[in-house]
């Protein structure tokens, strides 16, 4: 069973995402895992991929290699004609000329491509820590498979994304409070209250209604808007605002500027579909005026 | 009742491909300066400014001049490997046809094997780019030929179940890079997209030959994320569509699995499989286990 090592990606769901300071990015990479873990499992095995592993450790070497070896090669060649004592003489008439041209050529494509490279190189942005309290508030009069639809919900986001707070409102009644949340200054440091009704006479509720579509507000300090979201940690850096149906919405706080990447959107969007079409099923069953359990 | 087997049914008939990625619209400004999407850029050289009422959004873009040819179809990120080849083959006709065999010198010789040395790496250099932070998909998603698109599902569940597996397929299939997707949760089997099925299988009997196969692989027995970038061995390929070059499968766990020591027996696996290699990035495999999770706390029967 030991015919080769097997490239496991071990991603536990923890609500803390953990960090590998040697991985491309914020999830777990890959591990070596022996094969006598898999029992019966009888099928193959996939192999080792050192190529890969290799380019996303060194990310910044590969990125300059092909501007170093384009340089070098320019120089060799231009070395190699002065030293073999041909004029310098960009022309094509005789065969080594046309060699030299070119090779000539083709180290100007790596060195294009190294700085291609370089310039597209990712941004990286540090996470910023937001500042409040942890709290997680559920509407208590919910079905248990509503309940579960919204913690599984909370769990993905923080998981596969950089989430770090949501909040869920259905038909005017706060249904989910969780993650992190702005302190209030009154209730003792407590996590703040969400205002369901005053944030659905807002602009940001009823303009996410009318447009049906998510709202991305990449870089959350730059925006007027903000000041309707007051249970968001204050620094807060990315917020989505994913309408569900033309009842509800959902707001995902993050800690990174725009770090919901246009996958992620993508994803969210659908998730918000599906909660709306479970909150629909059940939301006609909740009586309007019930106090929420913290 | 009726509303759930009306979603499952318009789930059923939404087109599961989508060949380009079309962006949702999002209403405040948050544009994106770099023309690093999914699909190549069209545009002939792309520079974006900043817009004006938002100067303080200058100190953080930086404007991106992308090189393109601007010919449809042809993937710039390529370019260095079709010079690398057009290159290499001038090289090699100017030894042998363009020059005697008598008169090369020395100097000559060293030229050209620098050259082939340059086309070597040139041609490389994609497929190192594709590993680079970043990186975009180069290869669109293709359908393979022959393979045939089937949606079935067991039958003896619970309609929230069915929903479940429903939609769970039908987003796999929409948001990865995937054609095929197949979710064993238990004893209830969803198979969607397109699989090489027998043509001797009756569609009453295709459930059960799915079944014999993930026996046949012991694909329920797995600990943990089995993900091959580059598919090789024909005998998953009797199951899996022509052209088939990524696969992973993923179990599904009752609890959250915290350390690896835990032997839990799996409840179920989803599998998926892709015609482009690399397929999936750290990214899917997080939202592939955000999907898995979904069907955790899921019985069979119960009905709710």
């Amino acid at each position: 069973m030991e015919a080769g090592t097997l490239i496991c990606n071990v991603l536990p769901l923890t609500p803390k995402r953990r960090r590998f300071p040697s991985c491309q990015s914020s999830f777990p990479c890959s591990v070596k895992a022996s094969l006598s873990s898999q029992g019966d499992y009888r099928g193959p095995k996939p192999k080792r991929e050192w190529v890969a592993d290799w380019v996303s450790k060194n990310d910044d070497v590969v990125r300059s290699l092909p501007i170093y070896v384009g340089g070098t090669s320019l120089l060799a060649v231009l070395f190699n004609r002065t030293v073999s004592g041909i004029a310098p003489v960009a022309d094509a008439s005789s065969s080594q000329s046309r060699a030299d041209l070119l090779t000539l050529g083709l180290a100007v494509t790596c060195i294009l491509n190294g700085l291609v490279w370089i310039s597209i190189r990712p941004k990286s942005i540090s996470v910023v820590n937001p500042e409040g309290v942890e709290c997680q508030r559920i509407y208590s009069d919910l079905p248990d498979s509503v309940i579960s639809e919204l913690l599984w919900a909370w769990e993905s986001l923080s998981h596969a994304t950089c989430c770090r707070s949501l909040v869920v409102i259905y038909d005017g009644i706060c249904l989910l409070q969780i993650g992190f949340a702005a302190a209030s200054s009154s209730d003792g440091g407590g996590a703040m209250v969400v205002n369901a009704k005053k944030l659905v006479e807002g602009s940001l509720y009823n303009g996410g209604i009318r447009s049906g579509s998510q709202s991305y507000l990449a870089n959350l300090s730059l925006y007027p808007g903000k000041s309707e979201l007051p249970f968001l940690p204050s620094n807060t850096q990315a917020v989505i605002l994913q309408p569900l149906g033309d009842k509800g919405i959902a707001i995902v706080g993050g800690d990174i500027v725009r770090g919901f990447t246009t996958s992620d959107q993508a994803w969210i969007t659908l998730i918000g579909e599906k909660l709306d079409a479970t909150l629909t099923k059940v939301v006609n069953r909740i009586p309007l005026a019930v106090e929420e359990r913290s | 009742m009726s509303r759930s087997s009306s979603s499952s049914a318009i789930l059923s008939q939404i087109p599961l491909f989508r060949l380009e990625f079309a962006p949702h619209k999002y209403n405040l400004p948050s544009k994106s300066y770099f023309n690093i999407t999914r699909k190549s850029v069209l545009t002939r050289i792309s520079c974006t400014r900043p817009p004006q009422n938002t100067p303080s959004q200058q100190q953080l873009n930086l404007s991106v001049l992308r090189f393109t040819l601007g010919i449809p179809g042809l993937d710039e990120s390529y370019l260095s490997r079709y010079i690398g080849y057009t290159f290499g083959t001038l090289l090699l006709l100017n030894h042998f046809v363009g020059s005697d065999s008598t008169s090369i010198t020395p100097a000559q010789l060293i030229s050209e094997v620098l050259g082939l040395s340059l086309t070597a790496f040139c041609v490389v250099i994609p497929y190192l780019g594709k590993f680079l932070k970043g990186a975009t998909p180069i290869d669109q998603k293709s359908i393979p030929k022959g393979a045939e698109q089937i949606f079935v599902m067991t039958q003896n569940i619970s309609d929230t179940l069915k929903e479940d597996l429903a939609w769970g397929t039908y987003i796999l299939l929409r948001n990865t890079n995937s054609i095929s997707v197949l979710i064993l949760v238990q004893d209830a089997l969803c198979v969607r997209g397109y699989w090489n099925t027998p043509r001797d299988v009756s569609k009453e009997n295709v459930l059960d030959w799915f079944r014999k196969q993930i026996q046949r692989f012991g694909f329920s027995n797995l600990k943990d994320t089995i993900y091959f970038p580059l598919v090789a061995d024909s005998e998953l390929l009797g199951m899996l569509p022509d052209g088939t070059r990524s696969l992973l499968v993923q179990p599904i766990f009752q609890t959250p699995k915290l350390s690896s020591s835990q032997t839990e027996k799996g409840k179920g696996f989803v599998l998926l499989a892709s015609t482009v290699d690399y397929a999936y990035s750290d990214k899917d495999k997080a939202w592939i286990v955000v999907i898995a999770n979904k069907f955790r706390g899921k019985d069979i029967c119960s009905n709710v």
